[in-house]
């Protein structure tokens, strides 16, 4: 009986053990394999990996200054959307209040322009209308240092204004060139101009391109291809659908440009918020085409449409001049800086109500090291300057960008003394590295950095050493190989050679 | 037994003829090591593939995982193979098709074994060099399982092929419903849970 008992309670036991490895192998095909993404982090701060994971990293910029209306003297301040920075100059545009405001390197106002005068500080009176020239709902503005000009993009009145950027008087006045085709109207939000003086302008919503005026403010031509994404599915239902379906599907228009700037070659840089287009983030050829490095990378934060993700939508794009771009994100209030490679250097800032958050980011500017943010709702303009570790990650961007290999390996340690997870620095370092023929230390940074062209050129050159080091037992091997094939040849003939004797 | 695997693999038509017919219990004892050893294989690739031709984040390696992901359609293939030529005057029992499947992994293990240690020496220039040979083994085991086929279920090449398509639909049916099964149990549970739940907060 005891033993019945006993055999049964053993049976039971195996039973529910069989049924623990099962239930263990379920589980371990249900769960998810490792780390999830950025989704559960509590970290503001992280960098993506090789494989799309997000880990914590250090911001390369903090808060240091903000500008609001107590640095205004009075003047009113309701929103601000648009900023550029250069010579010691900061350019705000407040597109509810209607007004340029222009401050020095004190942070302190200098002017604030809403109504125009001349050369002699006399009232502006468009001859076409007989009205003042006032700003009306600016949106953009822009300043030519070589030209010693201001561009405002006056969104309102249709039309874009030319200051001297010295005395702020008002040069000239671009309105809808009469040589202009096509059906976007000449609302001109964003403005930049290049070296030849050309003046690209952006109106939002404006499928045909960036609009290229001459620079005697003549229509040239529309300005940048940007293609619709297509999918499988719409395809099979323009094949399935009638006429008349098709004509009520609507068109597809190809995503509009948001926003410009342009970097000191002359390439103009865009971004489109739009998520039917391919890519994001343009850099423009004369063509028109986009010649960004990596583009299909430059996507901000990663996104596969899980839950509690968002995609990146960039309203402003701003180029350093060695190459980095920062583009302002506006559904997490991100921004993230890219080499002139496309490879994500970092990422900082986000939406919130404690200081140096943003409610509505509109516009961001490189004011030499420093980036300035600007905030529509708040009417704050945020100035950032590097931390310890973003004047290492940038510094080395830099120096790399200007073929000093040394000195940006130096940085790019000194960034990893203080940030291991950023990825970039290991690969950079291998890469210099590699210069130096010191293969296997390459090998082991380059590794580290998932950089695998790189590390096929370490391991190549790695390679060879190893060889060159162990060439006389190679040379063995082969003759041994060959000697055995020889003998066994004439043994084989020898043997044929008996049999047929 | 490894001189019959080697026959088979060298001579496919009349190695699965002879194993078909013959009464060895130890063919279905090679067969499960060979699928094991495969399992294993693809655990061990995914770990020491070479660094230029692995993309696989090696730290968060779950070798269950792998390995019951590796026998899954290698299973579901003898399954859905034999559910289709039972019906279809197919001549094979389940224990052939799985025989001919397992014995067929065999160029297979062997290329990729040699792949997996020579991706360790290899530039990224080598790399179409390397996935070449590898594909001979894959080529390999695709026309032996072929070859198998047509011997165990006494079937033309033309009959085998039509037969090898209506087992890749009928292996989306079983997909299908497992994935049916497992929504509505999960969804049963949850409503049991929920019941529960408002039960006791209304006690």
């Amino acid at each position: 009986m005891e033993v019945k008992r006993r055999s049964k309670l053993i049976q039971k036991i195996i039973f529910r053990l069989y049924f623990v490895i099962i239930l263990c192998i379920v589980l371990s095909l249900l769960m998810p394999a490792g780390a999830v993404k950025a989704e559960y982090t509590f970290e503001t701060n992280y960098i993506y990996d090789f494989w799309g994971f997000a880990k914590k990293s250090i911001p390369a910029y903090e808060l240091v200054k903000t500008i609001d209306y107590e640095n205004m003297n009075g003047v009113p301040l309701s929103s601000l959307d648009d900023v550029y920075a250069s010579n010691g100059r900061i350019y705000l545009i407040d597109s509810v209040e209607s007004r340029l405001n222009i401050f020095n390197d004190d942070y302190e106002l200098i002017t604030s322009i809403k109504l125009l005068r001349d050369k002699d500080n006399k009232i502006v009176i468009d001859p076409e209308t007989n009205a003042q020239v006032i700003l009306k709902n600016p949106e953009g503005v822009f300043v030519k240092e070589d030209f010693k000009e201001i561009y405002i993009a006056d969104t309102g009145n249709e039309r874009i204004l030319v200051l001297d950027s010295e005395n702020y008087y008002l040069k000239r006045i671009i309105k809808r060139p009469a040589n202009m085709v096509g059906v976007t109207v000449f609302r001109p939000s964003k403005v930049v101009v290049d070296n030849a003086g050309r003046i690209y302008a952006v109106v939002q919503g404006g499928h045909e391109g960036i609009i290229e005026l001459n620079s005697d403010g003549s229509f040239s031509r529309y300005f940048g291809v940007n293609k619709p994404r297509s999918s499988v599915i719409d395809y099979i239902w323009k094949t399935l659908a009638s006429e008349t379906q098709k004509e009520k599907m609507g068109k597809v228009y190809a995503p509009s440009f948001n926003n410009v700037d342009i970097d000191k070659e002359g390439f103009v840089y865009a971004t489109t918020h739009e998520s039917a287009a391919v890519y994001k983030v343009f850099r423009l050829n004369a063509k028109g085409e986009n010649v960004l490095r990596n583009a299909d990378m430059v996507i901000g934060d990663y996104y596969t449409g899980a839950y509690n993700q968002q995609e990146s939508t960039f309203v402003d794009i701003a180029v350093s001049d060695f190459g980095a771009y920062a583009l302002l994100d506006k559904a997490k209030g991100r921004v993230f800086i890219y080499n002139f490679d496309g490879e994500l250097l970092n990422i900082f800032g986000g939406l919130g109500n404690i200081k140096g958050t943003f409610k509505e980011p509109t516009s961001i500017a490189w004011y030499g090291k420093k980036i300035i943010i600007t905030d529509k709702k708040l009417a704050k303009a945020f100035i950032y300057q590097q931390t310890d570790f973003g004047e290492a990650a940038l510094g080395a961007a830099e120096n790399y960008y200007y073929g000093r290999w040394d000195e940006a390996a130096m940085l790019l340690e000194k960034a990893l003394s203080l940030n291991s997870n950023y990825d970039v620095a290991y690969a950079g370092i291998g890469k210099n590295l590699l210069m130096q023929d010191r293969y296997e230390e390459a090998m082991y940074y380059l590794k580290l950095g998932n950089d695998r062209t790189y590390y096929s050129k370490a391991y190549n050159g790695y390679r060879a050493q190893q060889i060159q080091k162990g060439f006389i037992w190679f040379a063995l091997i082969v003759i041994a190989l060959v000697g055995y094939i020889i003998y066994s040849e004439f043994r084989y003939h020898k043997k044929i050679g008996s049999k047929e004797g | 037994m490894l001189k019959q695997l080697i026959y088979v693999n060298l001579h496919p038509f009349d190695g699965f003829y002879q194993t078909s017919r013959s009464e060895k219990k130890g063919k279905y004892l090679v067969a499960t090591v060979l699928l094991v050893i495969y399992g294993i294989l693809q655990i061990i690739a995914y770990q020491y593939t070479g660094f230029i031709m692995n993309y696989q984040p090696i730290f968060m390696m779950n070798s269950i995982r792998i390995f019951l992901l590796a026998l899954l359609p290698i299973v579901l293939f003898v399954v859905s193979n034999w559910s289709i030529t039972t019906i279809l005057e197919g001549s094979g029992s389940i224990g052939d098709i799985y025989i001919v499947v397992c014995y067929s992994l065999f160029p297979k293990i062997v290329f990729d074994l040699i792949g997996v240690i020579v991706s360790n020496f290899i530039i990224s220039e080598e790399i179409p060099i390397l996935q070449a040979f590898m594909a001979i083994g894959t080529v390999w085991f695709c026309f032996l399982i072929f070859a198998g086929l047509c011997v165990v279920h006494e079937y033309t090449v033309f009959t085998n092929i039509i037969m090898i398509i209506l087992t890749f639909v009928a292996a989306i049916i079983i997909i299908f419903l497992a994935m049916l099964y497992f929504t509505i149990l999960i969804k049963t549970i949850n409503f049991v849970i929920t019941v529960i739940n408002e039960f006791f907060r209304r006690w």
